[in-house]
């Protein structure tokens, strides 16, 4: 019975942590990772009280680093001089006003070679956010029965940029270097827009907006919390996992807290069976210390009666945990879901604290019960 | 060399019945030397029995000091008194006290191995032998007589090195043949030892060459 018992709580408890550790497997193992989503761009829920004032300060930005689950943060600086593009010839105009934005280079995706500028470069280089060009395919060409372009032919357009300052107007070339899932914002280098704004800047001093962030695990439910509790937003479809995380990370712990409550349990009857084997021949082992049988002797002798059994139970639990691993895996890698054929590291720590802890008991409860034949004689 | 220093005792149980001045033993100051063949000879009910128990620290309720080489037996922790009892105090009860559902042989076995072994298990064989039990070794021992559940814990006794062997009425269930095969046993195990012996009866005999024969 007290071994049924404790067979279910080890089997239980080992199950528990073995899921646990698949679950953190599959969210940051290299196999089932997803780069797009661990990157967000966070700013402040506009409301009708905060408009004009959505800026985030430096001691914000410091707590946000400060968070375990961000990884580094970037600040997305905005253009605060006027500028526009147009077509470099006649023959395909076009003409609007733009904005840009520019964050550090380990932000982005994308890796073009020419992604830098300095003063006496007369080229900008662009990256232009993929939907932009998606509206402009899907949309916008047919409004306006206009062709189609594909990445490679708009990146091979040149066009004008246009900057307005205090002294007049300054045309540079532009043209659209590469495409990105990650910001959606026109992006141009950093050190363009440091001098743009030094030059062509009509306040100085501004607050970010916005911060991109990169963290192992977007939908973190830590993370979507933060958020929240700092009214801060970000791309929704990237965090709405964590909803569905909580629910694994409860199932998950009930049936770790199942198990221990089961393993506290078993481990009282399994004293108890101790106790009650020691107390019915008491008689016997009250002779064996008068015939000079040591207290440790004693010990080890009754030590030897119980441990084989449980060493065996706590090896077959672990054997069993490992068998609906071994076979969890085989079935789930046909639905590309990879986890460790073998068990985890943790589920064989687990099982030799479960080990110790039962060598203990055993010892503990075996040393009380010897203690009382030794006293009376 | 292990000497046995009573200082003084007054078991609990005879407070208020002995007389002071009657007994050698009883509140007075006695010493046991290394090699001594001790005899104590008193009749039924004067404490035979609980001296041999205060002897083997199973009994603690009486007065006075046991000093086993200048060392009070109160202070000795329990291992270390096991350590006395399987090297150096050899037993044989009055009430025998075996497993009655080992066998004889399993009986004398267990004492043997207790600690390290000073016998290989043949002797077991051949001293059961000597006293005439060889065929009962492998019978459970609570089927055996008296008679031969004593010369069981005779032989058990000496399966363990000791330097002083206490015996409580050892030979009260034996015939005087018997009992001059095991005490001749007893003194060769002695001698091999150069241990000496606490023995007690109720009466006089001369089953050993006593050094010294006391009253209680």
């Amino acid at each position: 019975m007290a071994m049924t018992g404790l067979s279910i709580a080890i089997i239980l408890i080992l199950a528990a942590v073995q899921l646990q550790a698949d679950y953190q497997d599959l969210l940051y193992s290299k196999n089932n990772r997803d780069s797009v989503a661990n990157f967000l761009v966070i700013n402040k829920i506009i409301t009708h009280q905060n408009l004009g004032a959505t800026g985030l300060t430096e001691v914000e930005i410091k707590d946000l680093q400060n968070q375990a689950y961000v990884e580094s943060v970037g600040l997305l600086t905005p253009s605060r001089f006027k500028a526009s593009i147009q077509s470099a010839s006649d023959r395909f105009p076009f003409y609007t006003d733009i904005a840009f934005e520019s964050v550090p280079k380990e932000f982005i995706d994308i890796t073009a070679k020419d992604w830098t500028w300095n003063e006496n470069a007369m080229f900008i280089p662009i990256i232009a956010p993929n939907m932009f060009l998606d509206f402009y395919n899907f949309q916008f060409s047919f409004s306006q029965n206009l062709p189609q372009l594909t990445q490679q032919v708009v990146k091979m357009i040149v066009f004008k940029v246009n900057l307005y300052g205090p002294n007049g107007m300054v045309t540079f070339n532009g043209r659209v270097v590469g495409f990105s899932d990650r910001i959606s914002s026109l992006l141009v280098p950093e050190e363009f827009m440091q001098w743009g704004n030094t030059v062509f800047g009509k306040s100085q001093h501004m607050k970010p907006s916005r911060v991109i962030i990169k963290t192992r695990d977007a939908g973190n439910p830590q993370l979507t919390a933060y958020l929240k509790e700092k009214n801060l937003v970000t791309d929704a479809d990237k965090t709405r996992f964590s909803k569905y995380r909580r629910v694994v990370d409860m199932v998950v712990s009930i049936s770790g807290i199942t198990g221990i409550i089961l393993f506290a349990f078993a481990l009282l009857v399994f004293t108890l069976f101790i106790q009650l084997t020691v107390a019915s021949s008491r008689e016997d082992i009250r002779l064996l210390v008068t015939l000079g049988t040591s207290p440790s002797q004693l010990k080890r002798f009754l030590l030897s009666r119980f441990l084989p059994a449980i060493l065996l139970i706590i090896f077959l639990s672990f054997c069993v945990v490992g068998m609906i691993q071994f076979f969890s895996a085989k079935k789930l890698s046909g639905q590309a879901i990879f986890i460790n054929k073998l068990p985890a590291t943790t589920t064989i720590l687990a099982g030799l604290l479960i080990m110790l802890i039962v060598w203990m008991v055993t010892g503990f409860s075996i040393n009380k019960c010897i203690k009382d034949p030794l006293k009376v004689q | 060399m292990m000497t046995i220093l009573l200082d003084h005792i007054i078991p609990a149980p005879l407070k208020d019945r002995f007389s002071q001045n009657d007994s050698d033993i009883w509140n007075k100051m006695v010493e046991f030397t290394q090699g001594e063949y001790i005899k104590i000879k008193a009749p039924s009910g004067t404490g035979k029995t609980t001296l041999v128990h205060i002897l083997y620290q199973i009994r603690h309720d009486y007065e006075g000091r046991i000093l086993i080489n200048n060392q009070s037996v109160a202070d000795i922790r329990d291992d270390a008194l096991a350590l006395l009892r399987q090297m150096q105090v050899g037993i044989i009860f009055q009430d025998l006290r075996l497993f009655p559902q080992l066998t004889a042989r399993e009986n004398i076995e267990l004492k043997r191995v207790m600690q390290k072994p000073i016998y290989e298990s043949s002797v077991i064989h051949e001293m059961a032998e000597e006293l005439g039990i060889a065929r009962i070794l492998d019978q459970k021992a609570g089927l055996c007589s008296y008679g031969e559940q004593q010369r069981i814990a005779i032989i058990r006794s000496l399966m363990q090195p000791f330097e002083w062997l206490v015996m409580d009425e050892p030979f009260s269930h034996l015939d005087i043949e018997n009992t001059q095969k095991a005490a001749a046993l007893i003194a060769r195990e002695c001698q091999e030892r150069q241990a000496g012996f606490i023995i007690t009866d109720l009466d006089e005999d001369s089953h050993f060459p006593y050094s010294r024969q006391l009253h209680l």
